[in-house]
């Protein structure tokens, strides 16, 4: 048995089980996020790919909701858009520098109009803070967004357990083997957290140059 | 735009098979990702397939065509100089000698379009069956027992079997090191409710995540699998109807298994009785299970009998042609598979066809215009023999390092020196290369296009992310090249029109192209309108009868075993960072990861032995003798030592001897008895206490 849904006035069916976010996709439909990645388990945390549900009270988050038979979603909502813009904008707040072009929180960050301009609510930033010592990972943790992103690669994908989140409130960074570093952790060397940053935060280190060439040509 | 050029390719390293996003910039590969679609790897990549390439455009990458001189150096040579100089030489001995004194190895690094024509070289320009491939030394006994027991030579299910099935054994193999991705898949379905038995005499990272791991010394696992099978069916868990309607062999099969009760099995291989009735039921109580297995299987004296007591054991319990119960053989390199379906072995041509049948071997005359004998040619271990002899005068060795990777190094060495013409093809001069007259510079899978065949039988694409350096070319120009020097124009454009001659050429391949292949692969037998095959036997094994065949084999000890004067076994395999021989990834930053091979020894053989953490040690066995550091670990079992063969400066395969597998001449890398002994620089004169009770 399927059920029947309407994105953005599209009629679909969708198999029991199907995320609204999954759904959307499939019709080659666009919801922002930030903390998702197929490959892993939705996460719902960064608030991101809010949309509209018909009679629901606020909007929802696509990564986490599932399809029900005759649901109507509205992707363009604008209750759901204002929330993912401003998160976005907060998010963008905490950073000390634009984040690369290619990366995906700048690409968020386009999509919902946020790139660039001032920001509303300027703050405290995060330090400017590189780890370099593995010969092909780097870490650059002013760019971190805490997401989590990488943490559940290294867990659900690789299963090396090397990541974790540390710290609180702003100062809350992700590190690998408790700060000692890549090397010293039980990391190996997969690049899963590098491939799933949407922001550069853990990137190649071979790539660093060319991101900055990228960032000069803008 | 950081990216100049941007391909989706198949990963060069082992037989997993990931699909990747290669991306180039200024002629230089800079970033390798993994393809979210690529069927093996989800998304998922390890650290040789996205770091490890940085050895492509590595300054001492073979550039120019270079030839022997008359004072015993290599010179760079101009191709057209190069190319005159094989042809004349080898037709100098062929004229003399025969076809027959010229032997050729393909390699499983490459594509099976290069594999295709190097065979076709062999036999259709030159005129000889002597071709083989590195197969040889690791997955023939595989190849071997899944064509006599069930018929086909390739895994019989996919990776998804993996998240399907309930339960599954792992034997002989280490996939978080040897097959990464493979690896990660594996552990993450245990840390989901798989239920895992380990079994290798090294206590490999799955055993952590696993019910039961079981140790059984190195050379035994023909007992345990028997042992296995008799707790099967002493406990009435044998799947009566699938044996009845769907194999041979049962009646003997079953007179056998009375000698391997739990007792008996202990009594060969230490291993627990409650163990092996554990590891018995798990597998033939699950719904669905399947079992996976690398070269701590194969490379035996009796590898290709044990891999057959695999099949009785899936046979049994009727564990096989349906999703979740498979059988995953691991294979080593990235187109170990391929390079053998594409013929390059001494008895078959494409797709296990046997030179030997007469009416394959007329449409492969046909095709070719040429006539062929209807005998096999040389194994490589006979192509070493007869170098020694004097019988075979030439070698054209693609894609191989012999010299470090074979066995029993000291015999390759004096074959090859008697060689009187050596062409070596590769990316790299190497330990092989020193004996070679005249060496090829050649393209390594991130400048080449063509297909791998990985280790679920998926035939995947390969395209070039750059071009070769300097004058290196594609393999299959090379090979093409001297072909026609050689007076046999084999009249392919690209690589994709080979892929087209072996579909016509070969039942199995019948539906095979370049364009159909696309982007998630074909998984042969491919039919001619191009349905691939996920699962093997679903409903009939491709035997006379369709009936599986039962293997009634006894268990028997080693080739070689311990003694008062090499009173400890070696068991020799891979380490995550590093592939092989090592020439690529030892030119990588892989090698900051991991700079060097070690020992690992159980802590009461080092206290016994003296022996601590980081001594340099010294490892003899009957034919050689090498030094490396030694690190004391629980994780192997007493009375064995494990080492990697990456690193041409410690030379494992010094250690290795003639000892191989009875059907197939791999050799038994995985048995070796030694002698070990810390290395001392000086004599202490100083009396010390041991610290063991």
């Amino acid at each position: 048995m399927t059920l029947s849904i309407e994105i953005d006035g599209m009629q679909a069916e969708v198999e029991p089980g199907t995320t609204v976010l999954e759904a959307v996709r499939s019709l080659g439909g666009y919801v922002p996020t930030l903390c998702f990645d197929e490959r892993q388990e939705a996460f719902g945390a960064c608030r991101v790919c809010m949309v509209g549900i018909e009679g629901a009270r606020r909007p929802v988050a696509a990564c986490t909701t599932a399809c029900r038979d005759g649901m109507r979603i509205d992707t363009r909502d604008a209750t759901a858009r204002r929330i993912a813009a401003a998160t976005v904008e907060l998010v963008l707040s905490e950073l000390p520098q634009p984040p690369p072009e290619h990366t995906e929180l700048a690409a968020v960050a386009r999509a919902l109009d946020v790139d660039g301009g001032e920001l509303r609510w300027p703050g405290e930033q995060h330090e400017r803070a590189h780890d370099e010592r593995h010969p092909y990972l780097a870490l650059q943790h002013e760019l971190c967004i805490s997401c989590g992103r990488c943490v559940r690669a290294c867990d659900e994908v690789q299963g090396a357990f090397a990541l974790t989140a540390t710290g609180r409130g702003l100062a809350t960074n992700v590190t690998a083997g408790l700060d000692a570093g890549f090397r010293e952790s039980t990391c190996v060397s997969c690049g899963a957290c590098a491939d799933t940053c949407p922001t550069d935060a853990i990137t190649e280190i071979s790539l660093l140059a060319l991101t900055e060439s990228e960032s000069h040509a803008l | 735009m950081r990216f100049d050029h941007n391909v989706t390719t198949t990963c060069g390293y082992c037989g997993v098979g990931c699909r990747l996003e290669a991306h180039a910039a200024d002629g230089r590969v800079v970033s390798i990702g993994p393809a979210l679609d690529g069927p093996a790897n989800h998304g998922h990549t390890c650290l040789k397939g996205r770091f490890a390439h940085q050895f492509s455009r590595k300054r001492d990458r073979l550039r120019t065509p270079l030839i022997r001189d008359d004072d015993g150096s290599l010179r760079a040579a101009s191709w057209e100089e190069a190319i005159a100089l094989i042809v004349s030489e080898l037709s100098r001995i062929r004229d003399a000698d025969g076809p027959d004194a010229i032997a050729g190895l393909a390699s499983s690094r490459a594509t099976n379009e290069d594999c295709y024509v190097m065979q076709r070289l062999m036999r259709a320009a030159i005129g000889t069956h002597n071709i083989d491939n590195c197969s040889r030394v690791c997955h023939s006994p595989t190849s071997w027992a899944l064509r006599q027991s069930l018929g086909l030579s390739g895994a019989t299910g996919n990776f998804d079997d993996i998240e399907a099935a309930d339960a599954a054994i792992i034997i002989g193999a280490n996939p978080t090191e040897g097959h990464p991705v493979v690896g990660a898949r594996i552990k993450q379905a245990a840390l989901n409710g798989l239920q895992l038995v380990t079994i290798d005499p090294r206590r490999i990272e799955l055993a952590d995540y696993g019910v039961v791991h079981l140790s059984p010394p190195a050379g035994t696992n023909a007992a345990v699998m028997l042992g296995l099978a008799h707790v099967v069916l002493r406990d009435g868990l044998v799947d009566r109807d699938f044996v009845e309607r769907r194999t041979e062999g049962w009646a003997e099969l079953e007179d056998l298994l009375a000698d391997y009760s739990p007792a008996d099995v202990r009594r060969i291989t230490g291993v627990a009785t409650a163990d092996l009735e554990r590891a018995a039921h798990i597998y033939a109580e699950a719904p669905k299970a399947s079992i996976f297995w690398g070269l701590g299987v194969t490379e035996h004296r009796y590898g290709s009998e044990v891999v057959r007591l695999i099949c009785n054991l899936a046979l049994m319990c009727g564990k096989l042609g349906r999703p979740g119960s498979a059988l995953l053989p691991l294979r080593g390199q990235n187109n170990v598979q391929g390079s053998s379906d594409m013929g390059a072995l001494p008895d078959t041509f494409t797709g296990y066809q046997s030179v030997s049948d007469d009416d394959v071997a007329r449409r492969f005359e046909a095709a070719w215009g040429v006539s062929m004998k209807r005998e096999g040619g040389l194994k490589i271990p006979e192509m070493f023999d007869a170098a020694i002899a004097g019988e075979l005068k030439a070698m054209y060795i693609f894609g191989e390092d012999v010299a470090q990777t074979d066995p029993n190094t000291t015999h390759v060495i004096a074959a090859l020196k008697s060689l009187e013409f050596l062409v070596c093809q590769d990316i790299f001069e190497n330990e092989t290369t020193q004996y070679a007259d005249v060496v090829l510079p050649a393209s390594s899978f991130l400048e080449k296009g063509g297909t791998f065949t990985n280790a679920e039988r998926r035939i995947q694409l390969v395209e070039a992310a750059i071009d070769p350096p300097g004058e290196a070319r594609t393999d299959f120009d090379i090979l093409t090249t001297i072909s026609s020097a050689l007076g046999h124009d084999m009249g392919f454009v690209t690589p994709a029109d080979v892929m087209d001659e072996v579909a016509e050429l070969t039942p199995d391949w019948a539906g095979v192209s370049h364009e159909r292949i696309g982007r998630g692969g074909l998984q042969w037998p491919v039919a001619a309108d191009g349905t691939d095959s996920p699962i093997l036997y679903e409903e009939h094994f491709e035997l006379p009868g369709g009936r599986a065949r039962l293997a009634a084999l006894p268990y028997k000890p080693p080739g070689n075993e311990a003694s008062t004067e090499f009173p400890m076994i070696l068991v020799t395999g891979r380490r995550l960072e590093h592939y092989n021989a090592g020439t690529m990834t030892r030119r990588t930053a892989n090698l900051d990861l991991a700079p060097s091979d070690w020992l690992e020894i159980h802590p009461e053989d080092a206290d016994r032995l003296w022996i601590e953490e980081g001594e340099l040690v010294s490892v003899r066995s009957a034919s050689g003798r090498i030094e490396l550091e030694a690190r004391v670990t629980e994780r192997i079992e007493p009375g064995h030592v494990f080492t990697a063969f990456h690193f041409p400066e410690i030379r494992t395969n010094l250690l290795v001897g003639s000892s191989a597998d009875v059907n197939t001449s791999c050799p038994e890398y995985k048995v070796v008895a030694v002698d070990v002994r810390p290395v001392t620089e000086e004599s202490s004169l100083t009396p010390a206490i041991a610290s063991a009770p």
